[in-house]
């Protein structure tokens, strides 16, 4: 029996825990982030995102400073779990949003530099799977497991919690309400075999916002805001892979004291490389870039994205004890 | 061409039969049957719906409905000699598959009758149906040569396309070691450099099938097809589509599904009531104590086995349905067995080699998709076990190689024009692989020539199943006929309800055994010691057998060592230890409470 063998084989699976991460920065997630692992499972992910644009970064909202700069490193650490509700992959995760921002800010014609650090607005996020196999339940349900064309309800809710100052336009903490509804989508193409995968991954969603009513005094409101990411992704070898990344944000109009701006309409193009390290860590690095931005209104942000995924599951690593790994 | 004057007989006489059978066609001139012989590689006895199996092949049942099963059907114990005495009739130590070409011992080297592939001093049966009028088509895996003078075309099929070896890729040309890397493959007597597009065997090998048969339909000759499918012999290369008709079915183990198919068996008639299971091999879990993911993998090696059987079936279909359609299947006989006992052994291992020898590099690049979800694609090599082969073989002991009836005793469907027994009948007569060419001669009208070559033709060893098949005897055997078998030095020899074996440790006991096969066909009671009388009347048919026909026992053997590499061989008491089996203890509800404070 070569059960060690294939709970080894599983062990990556778990990595996909990453799936709980939904960063606010470029409002995006890597690819392969919601492929699904075996339930009960656990996932640290650890991302680090540094940003230039002329939007902060913390805020989802990606409200265009035109001619700004902002400089921003950031950090969400989080923890995620897997879970089997009505008979379907299930994900709930907390994510804890840090770091600082800094740059040139342009309020009602006036310009300052500003910077903020601290911690951000924690989000929790709920995935559950709605088209595709069921659960994994059991080790022998991930080992049948491919997901064909698999389909979840995703759901984030931000807390209004993070490093807040109403005094300037930069924060880390958005200072309101804030979520997303989205339909992540894993397209398998072809066969399901590590080394040889290659994924259609589509996520849409829409970013809904309530109001800062203490933005400098004013009020600020945000249009719903319309995100797609895809990603196509293909194993380079089994620990190795690749995806190209494009995303779309349509929408999000903001106003203060009811002055709108413009809405957004930009395109990212990017890429990302990840490397399963070993049977509980996974590392993806990634580049994003927007490339419709040449008008002063339009969003421009680029930005390198590192993640380190720490996963694991009680049966494997008691096995893992018992074989002395 | 003028007709032997036993073909017009034989010719008549299917003409009387056809007009008994066939009122409406009274008036048309008769043809003598097709015949399509089907040779499943390493099929297991259990494994047709129709012996008891849970895989599904409706094709091969309705010819056992239409036709007729039989139970005590043997071959030999590995692919080659089957195949040589099936197309020459002849003991294997005298057609040149004494031993399997890839095991000839060094006593064996040079000798006559152990040349390693069907030799120039037998005669074919598709040379003598062909020299009867028959068309001769082959499909599938050849296994008695490579050489020129030794492929299918030159030992007399008129059309062919076979695999050579004696497995390989199911997918392209791939074969298993750095010495022999590729697979050799024919069509009509010339050697590939490609396979076709689209490439499946057991597709391929149906469509060229239907090829041959069209391409000459118009002269109103009758044919005679081998197909020897390579299914479903290991690697278990299977088209996506068919590797996930059984998911999760197998999980509950391999002890479950044998007793269900043993169930099966004797509601079918095939076993007797009161049959035992053979015994579990002792290195063999039970597989109540696995946990589900062992489970899991070991069941899905059997789920793709299956998928193997059913995809196998579907071509038969294939095959059947087409001569329907042309008109032709009421006029074809079908006769349909495995070659040998399921695969219980890991080739597989046998072949990658170790790390740093060539033939583990070659294994690395060529056959290393070893992920679950990779099974059944190119590069992939699975194989079940010697648990599911156990399976397949349901109740026999043992498997493949082995001289067990688990090795040698296999399923036998025969059906079509010449069975005049009830459709659906089962018989239990011991019949033998050799008695398929003394069997399609006769309804062919063809005879076997006095000589071959210039040599003496050999005896034929088996007998013309006519009688049978005509519903005018029920056995063909008499309690005093003999069937023997040698292979890798390793022997047995039945006679009646009686089986004398030698097997090497710790299959056997390198020493004889005497088993009553009638009343303990799974081989679990050694009377050799209870029965020195029949044991030595035994072993005096055992030499008689040897002396006849040039048996040369190896002096060396793929199991010599093998008592050094297994467990020591212990009995297989259900329930021991109870260490693995007892369960939680459950105190009385009334008696519980909670610690004191």
């Amino acid at each position: 029996m070569k059960t060690l063998t294939c709970l080894r084989a599983l062990a990556p699976a778990l990595l996909c825990l990453s799936a709980l991460t939904a960063p606010p920065a470029l409002a995006q997630v890597p690819a392969r982030f919601y492929w699904k692992s075996l339930a009960d499972g656990n996932a640290v992910p650890l991302i680090f995102n540094s940003i230039s644009g002329n939007t902060n970064p913390f805020d989802p909202a990606h409200i265009v400073s035109p001619g700004a700069n902002f400089d921003g490193s950031l950090a969400i650490a989080g923890y995620a779990r897997t879970f089997e509700l009505f008979d379907r992959a299930a994900m709930a995760a907390i994510l804890l949003p840090m770091g600082r921002v800094s740059g040139d800010v342009t309020v009602a014609g006036k310009t300052a530099s500003q910077s903020a650090s601290g911690f951000g607005d924690p989000m929790v996020e709920f995935n559950l799977n709605l088209i595709g196999p069921k659960a994994q339940k059991t080790i022998p349900d991930a080992l049948r497991y491919e997901p064909g064309f698999s389909l979840d309800l995703l759901a984030d809710l931000a807390l209004p919690v993070g490093e807040y100052d109403s005094d300037q336009p930069l924060n880390v903490g958005q200072n309101r309400w804030y979520g997303r509804l989205g339909a992540p989508v894993v397209w398998q193409l072809g066969p399901w075999v590590p080394g040889r995968r290659t994924t259609l991954e589509l996520l849409p969603a829409v970013w809904l916002f309530g109001d800062n009513n203490d933005y400098l005094g004013r009020t600020l409101q945000t249009d719903p805001l319309f995100q797609l990411d895809v990603h196509l992704t293909r194993d380079f070898t089994e620990r190795l892979w690749g995806a190209i990344d494009l995303a779309w944000y349509n929408g999000g109009k903001a106003s203060i004291d009811g002055v709108a701006g413009e809405k957004l309409n930009n395109i990212g193009l990017g890429f990302t490389l990840g490397y399963q390290v070993d049977s509980n860590l996974n590392l993806t690095f990634g580049y994003k870039s927007t490339i419709n931005d040449n008008a002063p209104g339009d969003l421009k942000m680029d930005g390198f994205m590192l993640t380190l995924v720490y996963g694991w599951h009680p049966i494997i690593e008691g096995s893992r004890r018992l074989k002395s790994e | 061409m003028q007709l032997p004057r036993k073909t017009l007989i034989a010719a008549a006489m299917a003409a009387l039969c056809a007009t008994a059978v066939a009122a409406p066609a009274a008036a048309q001139p008769t043809k003598r049957p097709n015949i399509v012989v089907i040779v499943g590689d390493d099929l297991g006895y259990a494994d047709l719906g129709a012996y008891g199996s849970e895989i599904r092949t409706p094709n091969l049942d309705a010819l056992a409905r239409e036709g007729l099963r039989f139970t005590s059907f043997y071959t030999h114990a590995s692919c080659s000699p089957t195949r040589a005495t099936l197309l020459s009739g002849v003991d294997t130590h005298l057609s040149g598959l004494g031993n399997m070409d890839e095991w000839t011992a060094p006593n064996q080297r040079g000798a006559v009758g152990y040349e390693g592939y069907l030799n120039d001093r037998v005669a074919t049966l598709p040379q003598l149906l062909r020299d009867a009028g028959y068309h001769t088509y082959m499909v599938g895996k050849w296994h008695l040569g490579k050489a020129p003078s030794q492929i299918p075309a030159a030992r007399g099929f008129e059309r062919d396309f076979s695999l050579l070896d004696g497995a390989g890729s199911y997918w392209d040309m791939t074969n298993f070691t750095a010495a022999s890397p590729k697979s050799v493959f024919t069509e009509d007597g010339r050697y590939l450099t490609e396979l076709p597009d689209d490439y499946y065997a057991t597709k391929t090998y149906t469509d060229k099938l239907i090829g041959f048969i069209d391409a000459n339909r118009a002269d109103g000759k009758p044919f005679f097809a081998y197909v020897a499918h390579q299914a479903p012999h290991d690697p278990y290369h299977l088209p996506r589509d068919w590797r996930n008709r059984h998911v999760g079915e197998y999980d509950r183990g391999w002890d479950a599904v044998r007793q269900e198919r043993l169930k099966k068996q004797i509601e079918l008639g095939i076993t007797p009531a009161g049959t035992q299971l053979a015994e579990r091999m002792w290195f063999v879990p039970d597989p109540i104590v696995l946990a589900p993911a062992a489970r899991a993998l070991a069941g899905k090696k059997m789920e793709l086995y299956a998928g193997m059987v059913e995809n196998m079936d579907h071509h038969v279909g294939r095959l059947i349905e087409h001569l329907k359609k042309i008109g032709e299947y009421e006029n074809t006989i079908f006769i349909v067995f495995g070659d040998n006992g399921a695969e219980g052994t890991d080739l597989f291992k046998m072949i990658a080699g170790s790390p740093g020898s060539r033939d583990y590099l070659f294994a690395s690049v060529n056959w290393s998709q070893t992920h679950p979800n990779a099974w059944g694609d190119p590069g992939s090599y699975v194989g079940y076990g010697p648990m599911w082969a156990q399976v397949s073989m349901t109740p026999f002991a043992q498997y493949k190689g082995w001289l067990a009836e688990g090795g040698i005793r296999n399923a036998l469907v025969v059906s079509g024009p010449a069975v005049k027994r009830p459709a659906g009948s089962i018989n239990h007569a011991v019949l033998s692989v050799a008695d398929v060419m003394p069997t399609l001669l006769e309804v062919a009208g063809a005879s076997y020539p006095q000589t071959v070559n210039g040599h003496p033709a050999p005896p034929l060893a088996g007998k013309s199943w006519g009688p049978l098949l005509a519903n005018k005897v029920d056995s063909l055997r008499t309690t005093q006929d003999v069937l023997a078998w040698e292979l890798f030095g390793n022997r047995a020899l039945r006679q009646g309800d009686w089986k004398l074996r030698w097997q090497f440790k710790p299959y056997g006991k390198s020493d004889w055994e005497l088993f009553n096969v009638a009343t303990d066909p799974a081989e679990r009671k050694d009377l050799a010691a209870e029965q020195p009388d029949k044991l030595r009347a035994m072993l005096a048919l055992w030499d008689n057998y040897a002396k006849i026909n040039n048996v040369i026992l190896p002096s060396r053997s793929t199991f010599e060592t093998l008592e050094d590499a297994l467990p020591p061989r212990v009995p297989d008491d259900p329930g021991y230890p109870p260490l693995i089996y007892k369960r939680q203890f459950v105190p009385p509800k009334d008696l519980l409470a909670d610690p004191k404070p």
